[in-house]
């Protein structure tokens, strides 16, 4: 979620909790006599708003889980998320008088600052990332169908470089009907002479199978660019120009199709490294988050009990 | 000329319409964490509850003292029967403590653990805030309505009034005639009429220290003694100043020419009657001749208006000696020192010395703590001091110059006001019994209150 002029509520809400609580902290850590501890009224109140409003930050991931509940939208919890849970660590800082306390408090806040960190960076990246993709992947799809569209280049691969090699090889009945048109208006006849008519070349289109099984198939079967030279823009590139200087013009429009689709695969690989780095903080997020709350109910219960 | 195209319509076809039904490995690591971790988290909690550990729930180390007890919480914090929340009530303290009243016209009794804060880490319960004392002192009352202190001190640099000996028109109510001044002096004669020059220490230090006197009688072991039998806390504070440690050494107490280097012993008048009476007996009886000598003219007694006498028997002779001798020392040697008054009687009566063994009463100090000092850093009047009325002790301002409530964290010495000055009235403390065994204490075994006390449950 972008940060912009729709936060301006939450923002000066959220800021202005914070300056009171604040501004409340410093008389009270002069005046009290043991100095702030949370325990103290004004420290179990810091503790209770706190986790409050870890809580709420929390309750985002059920509002997601049931989208036609009618509990105000998506877009308004998300931001409540946001600046709630931003708020709630500087809370917490007041609740423990800025100390981290004994051995569960310790622990809750080590998790506490690894879930606003990452929820901190994730923001950021939200913030920022979307517009990074919308740029660098034009051929962007669905996340979870990256896998499946690879699996569709490669079959087209296949068939392209089956298709041109086929019209290479004479085999009259392999070639496509661009081909067949090309040979009819080139004063072929017909299942004879449309080979020949095509500049047919069996030792092109034994270099074309070569070049694809042994760079493009396996470059669009692995997942990522690693251990490909096609995974290299510029490699890619430059080896497609010399494809285009070594194979007759008539198989250039392959060479083109097979570069586009390397194209494409390079971008599918680029969307799901960005994807990881958008997503991938919240494998650290949402488990911590989920322990920090059930931790805070337990040291809540416990604290207020001795 | 590329031939591939990328219509709505084809981009669609590759899409598998079911694929949300489909946990993707990213999800699934997503939903697998959120049980793991938590799950995980919950079972550390329930492994430290079945390992019988409250050490989790501490909200911090426990003081040096009480470090021993950290397993066993329910010293501490005890319940009332049937009631969920544990308290630490003053009466948890006062099992092993006595906690005596502060003073009997105090408005106000904080709780035990307002001031003395535990779970803060490694520290010294003692060590308390300033604001615990100032949450009275900056504002005093008390329940005559005449506080006898400051009414507003909120730090030692902040309202802390002047030390009281140091106020205005004070001055020491010693009796001994000491000029500081004189006997810092070079060349001073001392014993066996050697020039001497004196230091602080030759007087001053603290009870407790063995070393050989330079200008007392007395032994080391001896002064030990008396010095730790009045005052507590050897190191502290200076031994009390006596004439046979200090002075004897160079103000003797010779009474006649016919006894040598014989003293009169440093006591009463009336007990130094008496001894002169006897030993002029004594010498009489073993020199009768000596009745019907002439006694020469006392050039140390210019002033007197002395006619010779001739005693007429041994009785008579005494007497006229006692007198003599008496005069020198009332006149001249005890006078160099004490006050005498002689309105009273035919002897007179020596002035208490009334030296003020400590002049803060109401605040600690401890010299030893200062020994990396020299004296005149602290007293810098001692040595111009001429008169026993000059009060020496240091002002507060002096004090101040090192210690500040910032403390050691500021780079400079402890300035809270626990430094100084104790809350407890501890000349009020009673004994407590200890009724604990070791396992108990140490979190070993369950804790077992003694019969008769219904409100307190651990």
């Amino acid at each position: 979620m972008r940060i912009d002029h729709t936060h301006r509520k939450w923002f000066i809400g959220s800021m202005a909790g914070l300056a009171v609580a604040s501004a409340l902290y410093i008389p009270y850590s002069v005046q009290s006599p043991q100095g702030p501890r949370g325990g103290s009224a004004l420290g179990l109140a810091y503790g209770s708003a706190g986790f409050a409003f870890m809580l709420f930050a929390g309750l985002l991931g059920l509002r997601k889980k049931f989208p036609v509940w009618r509990v105000g939208r998506a877009q308004n919890w998300m931001r409540g998320h946001l600046w709630l849970g931003l708020v709630s660590f500087p809370i917490i800082l007041l609740h423990g008088g800025f100390h981290f306390g004994g051995l569960l408090t310790r622990v809750l806040m080590w998790l506490f600052i690894f879930v606003f960190a990452s929820g901190l960076l994730g923001t950021a990246l939200q913030h920022f990332m979307p517009r990074l993709q919308t740029a660098q992947l034009p051929l962007e799809t669905i996340y979870e169908q990256i896998d499946r569209v690879r699996g569709q280049l490669a079959e087209e691969a296949q068939k392209l470089v089956e298709e041109a090699c086929a019209a290479l090889e004479g085999e009259v009945s392999r070639a496509s009907e661009r081909q067949r048109a090309t040979a009819a208006a080139a004063g072929a006849n017909w299942d004879v002479t449309v080979a020949a008519g095509l500049d047919a070349d069996e030792q092109a289109s034994s270099e074309l199978r070569r070049f694809l099984s042994a760079e493009v198939q396996p470059y669009l079967a692995r997942t990522g660019p690693r251990g490909t030279r096609m995974g290299d823009a510029a490699l890619s590139e430059a080896m497609f120009r010399q494809l285009r200087v070594l194979f007759p013009p008539n198989l250039h429009s392959c060479i083109d199709d097979l570069e586009n689709i390397s194209e494409e695969k390079r971008q599918l690989d680029n969307q799901n490294r960005l994807h990881k780095i958008l997503h991938g903080w919240l494998l650290v997020h949402i488990p911590l988050s989920y322990a920090l709350l059930i931790l805070g109910a337990w040291h809540a219960v416990a604290a207020v009990r001795f | 000329m590329l031939r591939r195209t990328r219509t709505t319509k084809k981009l669609a076809r590759r899409i598998d319409l079911q694929y949300f039904s489909r946990p993707h490995p990213f999800r699934r690591w997503r939903f697998w964490l959120s049980v793991v971790v938590p799950v995980l988290a919950l079972g550390w909690l329930l492994i430290q509850r079945a390992h019988g550990g409250q050490k989790i729930y501490s909200s911090g180390r426990l003081s040096r003292s009480h470090a021993v007890f950290t397993q066993q919480c329910g010293l501490c914090h005890v319940t009332r029967a049937g009631v969920f929340f544990k308290e630490v009530r003053d009466q948890a303290c006062l099992t092993c403590h006595d906690g005596p009243v502060h003073h009997s016209s105090q408005t106000f009794s904080p709780s035990c653990w307002s001031c003395h804060l535990e779970h803060k880490g490694v520290q010294r319960l003692f060590a308390t805030s300033d604001a615990s004392c100032t949450q009275c002192h900056s504002h005093l009352r008390t329940r005559d309505g005449q506080p006898h202190g400051a009414r507003s001190i909120d730090g030692f640099d902040r309202g802390h009034p002047e030390f009281s000996p140091l106020g205005k028109g004070k001055i020491d109510p010693g009796q001994i005639k000491l000029n500081h001044y004189l006997h810092l002096q070079p060349d001073l004669i001392g014993p066996a009429n050697q020039g001497v020059q004196m230091t602080c220490e030759d007087c001053h230090r603290a009870a407790g220290d063995t070393r050989d006197w330079p200008y007392g009688t007395l032994s080391p072991r001896a002064s030990v003694e008396q010095a730790s039998m009045r005052l507590p806390g050897l190191g502290a504070y200076m031994a009390p100043i006596q004439f046979a440690k200090h002075c004897a050494a160079c103000h003797t107490l010779q009474f006649d020419r016919r006894f040598g280097n014989e003293q009169v012993p440093h006591d009463q008048p009336n007990v130094i009657h008496t001894f002169l009476a006897r030993r002029f007996a004594e010498y009489v009886a073993a020199h009768p001749a000596a009745v019907h000598e002439v006694e020469p003219r006392n050039r140390q007694l210019p002033e007197r208006d002395r006619i010779p006498r001739v005693a007429h028997d041994r009785a008579e002779w005494v007497q006229f000696r006692v007198e003599d001798a008496e005069w020198v020392l009332w006149a001249k040697t005890c006078k160099q020192c004490h006050a005498l008054n002689f309105a009273t009687g035919a002897l007179p009566e020596v002035a208490k010395s009334n030296i003020t063994p400590r002049w803060l009463l109401h605040a600690e100090f401890d010299h030893h703590a200062h020994r990396m000092m020299s004296c005149a850093a602290c007293h810098a009047r001692t040595p111009e001091s001429h008169d026993t009325a000059d009060i020496l002790l240091p002002g507060i301002a002096v004090c101040q110059q090192c210690h500040q409530e910032e403390g050691s964290s500021q780079e400079v010495a402890e300035g809270r006001c626990f430094e100084c000055h104790k809350y407890h009235d501890w000349s009020r403390a009673k004994r407590t019994n200890g009724r604990f065994s070791i396992p108990e204490l140490r979190g070993t075994a369950q804790l077992i209150l003694p019969q008769g006390q219904p409100p307190i449950s651990h």
